[in-house]
């Protein structure tokens, strides 16, 4: 018990002081005797009238006293000797009080024993007000009011909040209960958020992940991603400002992927998992709405896509054939870890007739090799999610994720003659002339590979980037624990 | 809380706007936009409103003419359905 | 007031006409519809025991304010 926080409530600073409530049986019990003490100071936490019989009795219906004292239990009295605590005991014990008080035949026509009874201040419908009221003052963004005759979903919407699905209201107690998603303090700052490079702090990004249905152990994946999208290397501005219609995506990696329950089987990459649906989201609400990045301004997609609400799945790693992305990116294994990548939304790539690798591989470099233009190397980035039937092919080959990449390099190296401008009939390509060499389809490091999916079906994915590298962007890993 | 306290809400950006519901950005003029007079059906409004429509049209402004069936309730939806897919600005009136 | 809310939220600009009868109410109930301030005109009341002359000079009377309030020159002054 600290000093500060009884200096606040006005306690005396010797004597005793009993905490009690005219809900409690034990409470009500014990009035004759705190009547009968010579000097106590009751404080009372719901009927300003009782207990009978008592000079010093101080209304503590607003539980400010009894959060002071942090009583659980009605009735506590407490022993307060130079301003300090010096004992306390809880409900009715006929002997600990005759010794606690020194005050003897106490209650003498009283039962011998009865517990106490919970205290208001841990009352379930108290929960919420008292968690704004002890820790809300931590909380620094401005208070919006929804007035009384709004609905406070469509006032969410009219104030410009949303993506255009419904959010949760970031009520000061929803904050809260986001915010022990982290040790991280609220004011702490995440990143500076493009396009209109703010400060993004702690609590500005639960305030988001809350609009975005987040549950609070989802938090740590989101500060992890909020802090890989506004790296220079992933260049989110220059991602919302292209036509180009390609988001953020994310794959998340490590332990956390089961904790908070996410989906990396079967429609991984689709809707109906909570933490994959909503995680992606808030990534994207902090940009639009701390970052300022919206649809039609700085946002100039000429098409966009659906997966723009959102993009998050996790890797299917003990399904895969290849160690986890993140362990390829760098990320220590057995570690959580989130990669945000430019991307479109996903294509199928079927092949259910090959069954060696290298046929297969030649399928999924055909796939990828669409991407942007079949015609244009060297530009976009790309990323191909094998499904399990797929990856199976790989595992029993032997092949681990670098292998297949050299093997997709390879088949992807573009004949000239196929993508000069007007090949094909087509005017777009390359301009003719140059060296006679193939040009490679992506840059050194210009698409990554992901294992997800259900272990049904021999349908991979390719989900199309944007411009790679400098200048455009270039996937960013970050780790989850130390957002924890 | 009583049922009529305000809700309140962190605000999740970077609160450069103003924090209270603002009415949307006025054109610099009406020239070329689609204007609609309201009439919430108030006994002396349409004389009022008919007024209102010619001395617009004086400034090369025609309107398109609405009435609510009643002015004790908010408009039907169906008419809210008309107005906001014929109109730029509408003017309300007149509540006595 | 519910009509402006409802229609402003559709894009639609609005202002809405009162008697300075409704000053008050008018005012209130922006409040609890989460305006600090709403683009009205208020006209002299009473308006409803008015002749028809009477009722058009004082539309004649409102008209720049009126059109300043669905207009960005009535900004300032709202």
């Amino acid at each position: 018990m600290s000093t500060e926080r009884n200096a606040a409530v006005d306690l005396p600073a010797d004597g005793l002081v009993a905490v009690v409530k005219a809900d409690c049986p034990t409470c009500r019990l014990v009035e004759p005797v705190l009547a009968a003490l010579p000097q106590v100071t009751v404080f009372t936490q719901d009927d300003p009238g009782f207990p009978a019989g008592i000079r010093d009795r101080r209304d503590d219906t607003a539980l400010d006293t009894s959060l002071a004292l942090e009583v659980e239990t009605v009735p506590t009295l407490v022993r307060f000797a130079g301003g300090r605590e010096t004992g306390r005991i809880v409900g009715w014990l006929r002997e600990e009080w005759q010794e606690f008080t020194g005050v003897g035949g106490l209650g003498a026509d009283l039962p011998e024993y009865r517990p106490g009874c919970g205290s208001r201040t841990l009352d379930p419908d108290m929960a919420e007000e008292l968690l704004v009221r002890t820790r809300g003052g931590s909380l620094r963004s401005r208070r919006l009011e929804i007035a009384a005759l709004e609905d406070e979903v469509e006032a969410l919407y009219d104030r410009g909040f949303s993506d255009g699905l419904p959010v949760v209201p970031p009520t000061p107690a929803r904050v809260l209960r986001m915010l022990d998603g982290t040790s991280r303090r609220p004011d702490e700052v995440v990143a500076v958020v493009p396009p209109n490079l703010v400060e993004a702090t702690v609590e500005k990004v639960a305030i988001n992940a809350v609009l975005a249905g987040c549950r609070p152990e989802y938090l740590p994946v989101v500060l992890a991603a909020v802090e890989a999208a506004c790296t220079d290397e992933f260049n989110a501005h220059g991602l919302l400002a292209t036509t180009w219609g390609a988001g953020p995506a994310l794959c998340v990696n490590g332990p956390i992927r089961a904790e908070i329950g996410m989906n990396w089987a079967g429609n991984a990459l689709g809707q109906g998992n909570r933490a994959n649906s909503t995680i992606g989201r808030a990534l994207q609400l902090v940009i639009r709405n701390v970052g300022g990045g919206r649809p039609q301004e700085v946002d100039r997609a000429a098409l966009g896509h659906p997966g723009k609400l959102g993009f998050c799945f996790a890797e299917d790693e003990e399904g895969s054939p290849f160690e986890p992305l993140a362990q390829s990116r760098g990320v220590p294994a057995g570690r959580s870890a989130v990669t945000v990548f430019a991307a479109e939304g996903p294509r199928g790539l079927a092949d259910q007739i090959s069954r060696t690798p290298e046929s297969l591989a030649r399928s999924l470099a055909q796939g990828l090799r669409s991407v942007c233009h079949w015609k244009l190397p060297g530009g976009f980035d790309a990323s191909l999610v094998l499904c399990p039937e797929h990856g199976r092919t790989f595992r029993e080959a032997g092949w681990d994720r670098a292998r297949l990449h050299r093997e997709l390099d390879e088949l992807l190296l573009l004949d000239r003659a196929e993508i000069t401008r007007g090949a094909g009939g087509i005017a777009e390509g390359v301009p003719a002339g140059g060296s006679a060499r193939p040009i490679p389809k992506f840059r050194p490091g210009g698409y990554m590979i992901m294992h997800a999916g259900g272990g049904a079906g021999m349908f991979s994915a390719i989900v199309g980037g944007w411009a790679g590298g400098p200048g455009g962007s270039a996937p960013v890993t970050r780790e989850v624990d130390p957002w924890r | 809380m009583a049922v009529n306290d305000p809700i309140v809400i962190l605000d999740p950006t970077d609160e450069s706007a103003a924090d209270s519901r603002t009415a949307l950005e006025r054109p610099t003029s009406l020239d070329g936009l689609r204007v609609g007079l309201l009439d919430i059906s108030k006994a002396r409004g349409d004389v009022f409103l008919d007024r209102l429509a010619e001395l617009l049209a004086e400034r090369g402004i025609t309107v398109r003419r609405y009435a609510k069936p009643t002015f004790t309730k908010p408009m039907p939806p169906d008419l809210r359905r008309e107005i906001t897919t014929h109109c730029d600005v509408v003017i309300e009136a007149l509540a006595d | 007031m519910h009509d402006f809310a409802a229609l402003e939220g559709r894009g639609v600009i609005a202002a809405f006409l009162a008697s300075t009868q409704f000053v008050v109410a008018a005012s209130a109930q922006a409040r609890a519809l989460g305006y600090r301030e709403v683009p009205a005109v208020f006209v002299p009341h009473p308006i409803q025991d008015r002749t028809d002359s009477e009722v058009r000079a004082l539309a004649d009377a409102a008209l720049a304010e009126i059109i300043a309030a669905v207009t960005r020159s009535g900004q300032g002054r709202r």
